[in-house]
């Protein structure tokens, strides 16, 4: 079944999608017209079944919501193929992080993946500590016992600033 | 030529080899690599949860960096660290309403956004500015008779409309640095096929399947090596070969390398000095002389 086949009972949604073109920039999901240059090339064409050209077609039809609360978002892997062929710079890799970003918003499902890093930044202000990695054999090694130097973190200023964007 | 460095989170708390190789070659071609502090995640996996905030941490990132250093630019050996500071330093050029948002924010905490900052990668730093004959010049012990696959990873390349370090479609920079070691390239169709590392988090066997379709091409070519430039690229490719192959049938045994490491030997710098021991898949003993 593909992502087209979930909207048969969908409606669209007007105030939606003008929420997803507000958070779009130098991209206009209506200049697509539907070549499919960008799922031809797609990395998660294959083992996801992702279809960016689905995803601007329904972007555009108003079917926001249903997107926004899909797992397909995720499946996008960042190669950004698709935003460089795109012959009408309609990039669906930017509408995806609008959707990412507008299913955060609305409290949708996200891979808990995403949640974690930002709790981490929000600590450190990195998305991990520095870990200790083993060699070949199997050695313990850590950024001291390599002879690197220390990481010196950001200090509280930034942990505000930051988290006061993130609230909105 | 002082040189910023901004490592990003995966090289500095996990990926040390890489950090490693490009602090023991760049003195090498006469570069000084200033260290910046109190630097932050890039905004890579933020992105998707809020751009703006993505957005404040590389611009913030761009602004320590012309701050602290006085630096003739800033090295960011991170594909996707690079991918987020250059894309940031294209909005706040081009988008007015962010940039003065994005401003705003910075000052709060006292620092300034510099609009001529100059990022680099591995890649172009070598390639373009210390260029691959003075590289020639500097070859101790020359890979002759061997043969690399290179993998110049998506993020380096893509998009070009906001500048990046080589052409999308046929990016030939790493090849022609690992040419200058004297060692032989094998172009292959799969050169731009993605590792698959942002999925790793959310979609596990889908990512160890696009590493380990790849591995299993180039292992049918019959390689020496296979060279990266990028933290996230090297873990798929590199920590994770043995997972990857079972996603995809096959045992592997390709030799990873991060470009910094392959120029280190040949310049003759001890392989431990290369973080060349933290290498999962390397067979080491072929790579040094004896």
């Amino acid at each position: 079944m593909s992502l087209i086949d979930l909207m048969t009972m969908a409606k669209p949604n007007k105030e939606l999608q003008m929420k997803i073109l507000s958070l779009l920039w130098n991209v206009d999901p209506a200049d697509c017209f539907q070549c499919m240059r960008c799922t031809s090339g797609c990395t998660s064409l294959k083992l996801l079944e992702l279809k960016p050209h689905e995803v601007n077609l329904l972007v555009n039809a108003g079917f926001v919501e249903e997107l926004v609360s899909s797992d397909i978002i995720w499946a996008c892997a960042s190669c950004l193929k698709c935003r460089e062929r795109c012959p009408q710079k309609a990039s669906p890799y930017n509408i995806i992080i609008a959707l990412r970003n507008l299913a955060v918003e609305r409290d949708a499902k996200i891979p808990e993946v995403y949640m974690k890093a930002v709790a981490q930044i929000l600590e450190i202000g990195f998305t991990q500590k520095p870990q200790t990695v083993t060699s070949r054999e199997m050695q313990p090694f850590n950024r001291e016992k390599l002879g690197l130097p220390q990481i010196r973190y950001p200090d509280d200023k930034f942990k505000a600033i930051f988290m006061k964007i993130l609230g909105g | 030529m002082k040189v910023a460095v901004y490592w990003g989170c995966k090289i500095s708390t996990v990926q040390y080899a890489y950090e490693m190789s490009v602090r023991q070659v760049l003195p090498h071609f006469n570069i000084e690599l200033v260290d910046l502090n109190e630097v932050s995640c890039c905004g890579g996996p933020v992105r998707s949860i809020n751009t703006l905030a993505a957005m404040y941490l590389s611009a913030r990132n761009l602004a320590v960096a012309s701050m602290q250093s006085g630096a003739d630019g800033l090295l960011v050996p991170c594909n996707e660290c690079h991918f987020m500071l250059s894309e940031t330093k294209y909005r706040m050029q081009n988008d007015e309403e962010s940039q003065s948002k994005i401003e705003k924010m910075l000052n709060k905490e006292g620092l300034v956004y510099d609009s001529k900052i100059k990022i680099w990668h591995v890649v172009d730093l070598l390639h373009d500015v210390i260029k691959v004959d003075a590289i020639k010049a500097k070859v101790k012990r020359p890979f002759s008779g061997m043969k690399f696959v290179t993998h110049p990873g998506c993020q380096l390349i893509r998009p070009s409309e906001i500048g990046r370090v080589d052409n999308a479609e046929d990016p030939r920079k790493l090849d022609a640095l690992v040419e200058a070691l004297g060692a032989e390239i094998l172009r292959y169709s799969e050169n731009l096929d993605c590792c698959g590392a942002a999925l790793l988090g959310s979609h596990r066997e889908t990512a160890l399947s696009l590493a380990g379709s790849k591995l299993k091409a180039v292992q049918s070519y019959d390689v020496d090596g296979f060279v990266d430039t990028c933290p996230y690229c090297h873990t798929m490719y590199d920590e994770l070969q043995k997972e990857a192959a079972t996603t995809v049938g096959g045992k592997f045994s390709l030799s990873v390398f991060y470009y910094t490491q392959l120029l280190g030997l040949a310049l003759g710098i001890e392989h431990e000095n290369l973080g060349l021991h933290l290498n999962k898949s390397l067979n080491i003993e072929k790579f040094t002389p004896e």
